[in-house]
């Protein structure tokens, strides 16, 4: 836990100041979570702000201080699906709309490490993105819950509120479908 | 599985591994607390709006049903009559009048013939 129960408690009575701080300390974390959810990154920080003006009006539901984080992680799975379930733009990512030679001309232009490097990145964020378009919106955020994020079982149980062999089957299936996928590709 | 499969399997995960280090958490704009305050006031205003607004159907509904309380319980002169159906009718159509006990007439005469 980043903050302490009482911080949450002051939270919870309409303490303000409480509730900045609480935003303060996960902002970081929730916006790195939406970005790795979601392919577009523009809308990123306002998917973020949804999260966090559900969790205002939704703290005082709150049983007990010590689900906080599961909490504020269903909240965040939750804003990130409605969004993505409203775009429905799921094969357009930041650089697709660039002919094939725009971007070796791109990359050529990109010379130095630090160029090279962000290119690098780019190419992962990318193919990890095309592979994900392979599922469901729901199943792109369990997935990335689990393999990026680094959730456990466990965890995963308490945000989405099934039972955990439900949960792997899911999981399962939709590794399948992008390991289906990866396997084309690598061919 | 097959090593090929499992090899498969180790690359996705390093590849998700690359992703995760690929994406490292960015930074809030100097905007995004102002404009979270911004849109929680917004919606805070518009619950109080629609809070104000059911109450006042709330207190316009209580009025009207205590009006027609009321209206319903004043004693009315008319209303109730104490006579029965037949005596008001009686009083309404008394036997003398002519268009009731009138004589009827019959014309008889073929108008063919």
């Amino acid at each position: 836990m980043l903050v302490d129960f009482e911080l949450i408690k002051r939270a919870q009575k309409g303490d303000s100041a409480a509730f900045n701080e609480i935003v303060l300390v996960y902002r970081k974390r929730i916006l790195g979570r939406i970005s790795r959810l979601m392919a577009r990154s523009e809308d990123v920080e306002d998917v973020a702000q949804e999260v966090f003006l559900r969790l205002y009006f939704s703290l005082d539901q709150l049983r007990a201080p010590e689900v906080f984080e599961p909490w504020l992680y269903r909240l965040t799975v939750n804003a990130a699906y409605d969004h993505l379930r409203k775009q429905r733009r799921r094969q357009e990512f930041r650089i697709s709309d660039l002919s094939e030679q725009q971007v070796m001309m791109a990359d050529a232009a990109a010379g130095g490490k630090v160029e090279r490097d962000e290119r690098d990145r780019r190419k992962i964020r990318e193919l990890v993105d095309s592979l994900l378009s392979e599922v469901s919106e729901s199943d792109r955020i369990l997935l990335m819950m689990k393999e990026v994020e680094g959730l456990s079982l466990k965890e995963l149980e308490e945000i989405y509120n099934v039972k955990e062999n439900a949960l792997k089957v899911r999981l399962f299936r939709a590794r399948q479908r992008v390991l289906k996928a990866f396997g084309s590709r690598e061919r | 599985m097959s090593p090929l499969r499992g090899n498969l399997e180790e690359r996705l995960d390093a590849l998700f591994r690359a992703y995760r280090d690929a994406s490292p958490d960015p930074d809030a704009s100097p905007n995004f607390m102002p404009h979270l305050w911004r849109r929680i006031e917004a919606r805070q205003t518009f619950a109080f709006s629609l809070r104000r607004m059911a109450g006042g159907f709330v207190t316009a509904a209580l009025a009207l049903s205590l009006a027609l309380g009321v209206y319903m319980a004043i004693p009315r002169s008319q209303a109730y009559s104490p006579q029965s159906y037949i005596e008001a009718l009686a009083d309404a159509q008394p036997l003398d009048t002519p268009e009731i006990v009138g004589t009827v007439s019959l014309d008889l005469s073929d108008p063919g013939m």
